[in-house]
């Protein structure tokens, strides 16, 4: 078969960029350790949050040396607790699970995000290594108030950090 | 103007569509740096990130 030298250049320049393409997201997952929201927060019966001995008191919880736990409530319309804070150097799981209907929990301007949906918890791991007053928004339609729907998370040098979450 | 004159023959190679391959540089070129920006500024970027 006989291609013309440019078909050449364009099929191969094609077939580069799909390469590349998933080169670039195998770096992001591998190199850059970029990781997708999984299920490995498993399942809670929407009913009875309250009642989970996690979740009956929706907190941050030292659980290592720099390693916290963090257990958000969403429901129409804030996030519990209101306000997260959190130490700087810090890795910090977040277990956010929904009371009510579907809602999104996304630290504003950040790649931190994800959907809440009740019966099942979300749970995300997220480094901070610098102090910085973030929002925290519902992005999922959830009725009636959603656009009031939002939360603060504030990390904070490690030195002023005192445990505190209101 | 006779209808040989309008006519000319040309080989495979012959054919240089030199401003298509311009064109679809540039196309190549724009998809690149915005797949640059998209994944290792704005994604990559916009850390903190999800590692968990």
């Amino acid at each position: 078969m006989n291609i013309h030298t440019y078909e050449k250049i364009w099929l191969i320049g094609a077939l580069a960029l799909i390469v590349g393409f998933i080169a670039t997201v195998t770096y992001g997952a591998a190199g850059a350790g970029v990781a997708m929201v999984d299920a490995s927060g498993g399942t809670i019966d929407a009913n009875a949050v309250t009642d989970d001995e996690d979740f009956g008191e929706p907190r941050v919880e030292q659980v290592g040396e720099n390693e916290y736990d963090v257990y958000v409530i969403a429901q129409q319309f804030i996030f519990r607790p209101d306000t997260i804070v959190v130490p700087a150097n810090s890795t910090v799981t977040f277990h956010v699970t929904s009371i009510d209907v579907i809602h999104g929990f996304q630290v504003v301007g950040t790649n931190v995000n994800t959907m809440v949906v009740p019966g099942q918890v979300a749970e995300i791991t997220v480094e901070f290594d610098e102090p910085k007053e973030y929002g925290i928004l519902c992005n999922e339609y959830c009725g009636q108030g959603h656009h009031d729907m939002e939360g603060k998370l504030n990390v904070v040098p490690e030195d002023e950090y005192g445990g505190e979450s209101e | 103007m006779s209808a040989d004159n309008d006519t000319k023959e040309l080989g495979h190679e012959e054919f240089d569509p030199i401003g298509t391959l311009v064109l679809i540089g540039i196309y190549f070129l724009i998809l690149v740096g915005m797949w640059i920006f998209t994944y290792f500024i704005e994604f990559l970027g916009n850390g903190p990130t999800v590692i968990g």
